[in-house]
């Protein structure tokens, strides 16, 4: 690229339309890439537009890219590049000159995979959002499903690790192909995080949290003598984590700017093993590196205090603190929930059994047989009750844990907008000083410091207005970010309790089947 | 009925429930008894009991007079220990008056309140007052459900003590048995208890039908039991859900107040579900309380009364077994033989007796179990049903509301 030295332009210069966020549930965030070298072409990034969409059985997100996003600045000889790695992603593409992810807007579907027998995967509502009557402008037909099923366990012992199939469905033209799986490890998808969030998040971007990690579980896991998943029994972590693993991958590719970064395609298509991201485990170098780095940051978040100068972001933090105690309330109170659904479950079996017992010992027939069946219906509600407490878990429950890693995440994207802050004055700062250093020089006539001395001063002009930009421009993606974060948090919300009460309306439903058969029985009795 | 939680009085109007007590239409014989009030006070509740009657023996016809929970169990004593119903099963004695899970509720959220937010004080508050009310109808029920089994049974109605249990004015000075007298009853019981395995084990009862009998009921009663406990276990986890609805309705109520109007509309609906869905689980749990775990408990404890009966019978059958010995003792030996073939005859009167009311009473016995067990089990699966398609409905109802708010 010929102009290097120039500040290149950022990803979240397209934010900068206002009719963006016309719609209320509309983001339209539209980038052409174009591998052009040539000053003249004008570049756009595919647009990934987001919509609401239709919680159909197959819970659908759309996320439409619609009309092109018309560059602001006249500067033709503006390019604008992919965040990361511009020359590698284009050229390894052959098509000629342009590669236009066209104006059809991406549509990725989820798919519910279903492991365990009994279990329903909930975990598909990340980014659904309920039927609504939206007149697409323009067909829009990309999409890109992503499931993540299969946890199989591979080896024993201690060397011992469960790989998942990822599967990917799309049409989006920078993808090899459209249908693709691949193995994948729970290290493999930290390793992604990591990568994404280095690139990413230091921009101000929202690079989703992974699900965390677990010593006990995966212990367990590696010490159960070689089951395979026909025998359905795979401990309730695996089924979690294999849940929390899709959303992951689902939340970042419905985001505009992660869906076509390279790392992630890598992720999704690369069909041999990825090279071990053994710098995610925590005993490692990188892992002790990272404590070190964690404990730096949280003392400086404690000792520096910016001086807000945007009411806005201290607003919000303000909001996303209060936000962050209710979730954690809420989350008490779930696991409350469904900890008692689950003895509920429980003391509806012991009751059946005792029932049974009782029906036994009854010597009357009629009554016995009436016991006996009500025995039997105890049972079943055992199983509608252990339904519920799945729904109440898997639904409501993760989803909030998976907001409070996401509001961590958007802390640490506040703290990366403080940090350029700091980096900002620190340039003014050594500006400040370096000019004095020049006055010194001219007053005291050494001449010959004097030259050097302007040179710095030149250079650190430079940096403080490098750092200005760069802390100007996290602070608009930050706030772009968030916009995205609410309107897409209300629908996950909204989605994720309306499919909690259908749960819950089932559940009844069935009770009442279950006490409507054993009506007769009861009035049966002589 | 209403209820005001005040610290030490609750005034409670227990409406009549004609249907309970059943009255027994004879023209000249009617003895219509219910409680009609009654009144908590700190420790104790007052139940004031209401006898309507046109038998000849009671001074008046329509009265009252208040009694309380340690007058009711000595009543049941004196019928306990009244020789001549020995061959017939005493109605069970109803339960002390038991609010100590209410109290200890109520000292938990006293501790509580600074943590909670206001609004989930006051549903607390509410919950716990329910609770209360709750309770007491059932101890209310219970005391009456004993007086009227008295009432109508055709030969403890004319029992001396129950009269006077009915009419006497003044306060019975029944003082509940202070640690000696406690301790009295205690070994009482403990020694009747081992009388009664030992007999149990090793006298053999003549008559097949009441070995069968004894088999049959000690069995069943212990299966009682258990049932009994499993099923209170279960309808204390659906209380439980059903309290932590709670929990999460005032979540998302604060979520709703401090967010932008986005989710605020949403959020409170949800909030208002969750809170009616808590009311539904709330009454199926007490339902299921009320009809399942009562009714087996009630049972366990007339399965008790049962027992009892047997074992006085074992014991006449051991005593008339030893008149029997004695008079042949006596007459080898040809002394005191009148006394001897006296108390034989005595023995052996009391016996026979006693097995011919014993096996009518297990008879009886049988026939109620089985029709008041079909009852309760046809009103709970209503009472499920009813809950069951109110819950439904709610929530098709609310996920209509809450697509709207899209």
């Amino acid at each position: 690229m010929a102009d290097d030295g120039e500040i290149p332009r950022k990803l979240n210069d397209e934010f900068n339309d206002d009719d963006l966020f016309a719609s209320a549930i509309e983001i339209k965030v539209e980038a052409k890439a174009d591998i052009s070298l040539e000053d003249d072409r004008s570049n756009d990034l595919s647009v990934v537009e987001e919509q609401s969409n239709n919680l159909s059985a197959a819970d659908e997100i759309d996320l439409n890219s619609d009309s092109e996003f018309k560059d602001d600045v006249d500067d033709t000889n503006a390019k604008h590049e992919l965040r990361s790695e511009p020359e590698d992603i284009f050229e390894d593409i052959p098509e000629p000159k342009e590669v236009k992810i066209d104006a059809t807007p991406v549509r990725p579907t989820l798919e519910t995979s279903v492991t365990s027998p009994r279990t329903q995967s909930y975990s598909n509502y990340v980014g659904t959002t309920i039927e609504e009557e939206k007149i697409v402008p323009e067909e829009s037909d990309k999409f890109i499903t992503i499931s993540v099923k299969d946890p199989q366990k591979i080896g024993d012992g201690i060397s011992s690790f469960l790989t998942y199939n990822v599967v990917t469905r799309t049409n989006i033209g920078l993808f090899k192909k459209n249908e693709m799986t691949v193995s994948r490890r729970f290290s493999d998808f930290l390793g992604l995080h990591d990568k994404l969030a280095e690139k990413y998040l230091h921009k101000g971007r929202l690079v989703p949290a992974p699900p965390e990690k677990n010593v006990v579980g995966t212990t367990k896991v590696k010490m159960a003598g070689g089951q395979t998943e026909q025998e359905g029994k795979l401990p309730e972590f695996v089924e979690r984590r294999r849940a929390a693993l899709e959303r992951y991958l689902i939340r970042t590719a419905i985001h505009p700017i992660f869906q076509v970064d390279p790392d992630f395609r890598e992720f999704l298509e690369c069909e041999d093993e990825l090279p071990r991201a053994s710098n995610t485990s925590a005993l490692s170098g990188a892992g002790v590196l990272r404590l070190f780095n964690r404990m730096g940051e949280t003392v400086t978040k404690i000792a520096f205090k910016m001086g807000e100068s945007d009411p806005w972001f201290e607003e919000r933090h303000q909001q996303l603190e209060t936000l962050e105690s209710q979730f954690r309330r809420l989350q008490a109170s779930l696991e409350g929930l469904y900890s008692h659904r689950r003895e509920l479950a429980y003391a509806t079996a012991a009751l059946g059994k005792g029932l049974a017992l009782l029906s036994n010992g009854e010597d009357h027939a009629g009554l016995s047989r009436a016991l006996a069946k009500m025995a039997d219906l105890h049972d079943k509600l055992e199983g509608v009750h252990n339904d519920q407490s799945n729904a109440d878990f898997y639904i409501l429950h993760e989803l909030i844990k998976d907001y409070l890693g996401l509001l961590g995440v958007v802390k640490d994207v506040f703290h990366e907008r403080v940090k350029a802050f700091q980096t900002w004055q620190h340039a003014q700062q050594m500006l400040a000083k370096k000019r004095e250093a020049v006055d010194r020089w001219e007053s005291t006539g050494r001449s010959d410091k004097v030259a050097p001395a302007k040179d710095e001063v030149l250079e650190w002009e430079a940096k403080v207005n490098r750092s200005q930009e760069e802390f100007d421009s996290i602070s608009k993606a930050i706030k772009k970010e968030l916009e995205r974060f609410d309107l897409q948090r209300v629908k996950d919300f909204k989605a994720a309790f309306i499919s909690y009460l259908e749960a819950q309306m089932k559940a009844q439903d069935k009770i009442i089947e279950h006490w409507e058969t054993y009506m007769p029985e009861a009035k049966a009795i002589a | 009925m209403f209820c005001s939680q005040e610290n030490s009085n609750n005034h409670l109007d227990v409406e009549k429930k004609s249907e309970r007590s059943e009255t027994v239409d004879l023209n000249d014989n009617t003895l219509q008894v219910d409680i009609s009030d009654a009144l908590s006070e700190r420790e104790k509740v007052k139940f004031t009991v209401h006898t309507k009657t046109t038998l000849k023996d009671f001074v008046k016809q329509d009265f009252s007079v208040v009694r309380q929970h340690e007058e009711f169990i000595w009543l049941h004593d004196r019928f306990e220990e009244n020789e001549s119903y020995a061959g017939y099963i005493i109605p069970p004695p109803p339960p002390r008056p038991d609010f100590d899970s209410s109290r200890e509720k109520l000292q938990k959220l006293g501790e509580g309140e600074g943590s909670m937010t206001a609004e989930e004080f006051k549903k607390m508050k509410q919950e716990l007052e329910a609770e209360y009310l709750a309770t007491f109808k059932k101890t209310v029920a219970m005391h009456e459900v004993f007086l009227c089994r008295l009432a109508n049974h055709p030969i403890f109605r004319a029992d001396t003590n129950f009269r006077v249990f009915l009419e006497y004015e003044q306060d019975l000075s029944v003082r509940g048995k202070n640690k000696k007298e406690k301790l009295e009853t205690f070994l009482r019981s403990f020694s009747k208890t081992t009388d009664e395995i030992l007999l149990g084990s090793t006298q053999k009862d003549v008559d097949e039908f009441f070995d069968k009998e004894k088999n049959f009921l000690l069995d069943y009663h212990s299966l009682l039991k258990d049932a009994t406990l499993r099923a209170d276990k279960m309808t204390k986890a659906h209380k439980d859900v059903a309290d932590h609805f709670i929990k999460i309705s005032s979540c998302l109520l604060e979520m709703a107040t401090a967010d932008t109007n986005q989710l605020e509309r949403f959020a409170t609906k949800s909030a208002d579900i969750f809170e009616k869905a808590r009311k539904i689980e709330n009454r199926v749990s007490t339902d299921e309380d009320l009809k399942l775990s009562d009714t087996l408990r009630y049972y366990m404890r007339d399965t008790t009364a049962a027992k009892n009966l047997l074992y006085r019978r074992l014991r006449c059958l051991a005593d008339y077994e030893a008149a029997n010995r004695a008079l042949e003792k006596a007459r080898a030996k040809n002394k005191d033989v009148h006394a001897a073939e006296w108390s034989q005859h005595q023995a052996c009167e009391k016996f026979e007796q006693m097995s011919a009311k014993g096996k009518e009473e297990l008879m009886d016995f049988k026939v109620r179990r089985v029709a008041a067990i079909k009852k309760n089990l046809v009103e709970l699966c209503e009472l499920e049903l009813k809950h069951a398609n109110t819950h439904s409905q709610l929530l098709k109802a609310s996920i209509a509301a809450l697509r709207e708010e899209l």
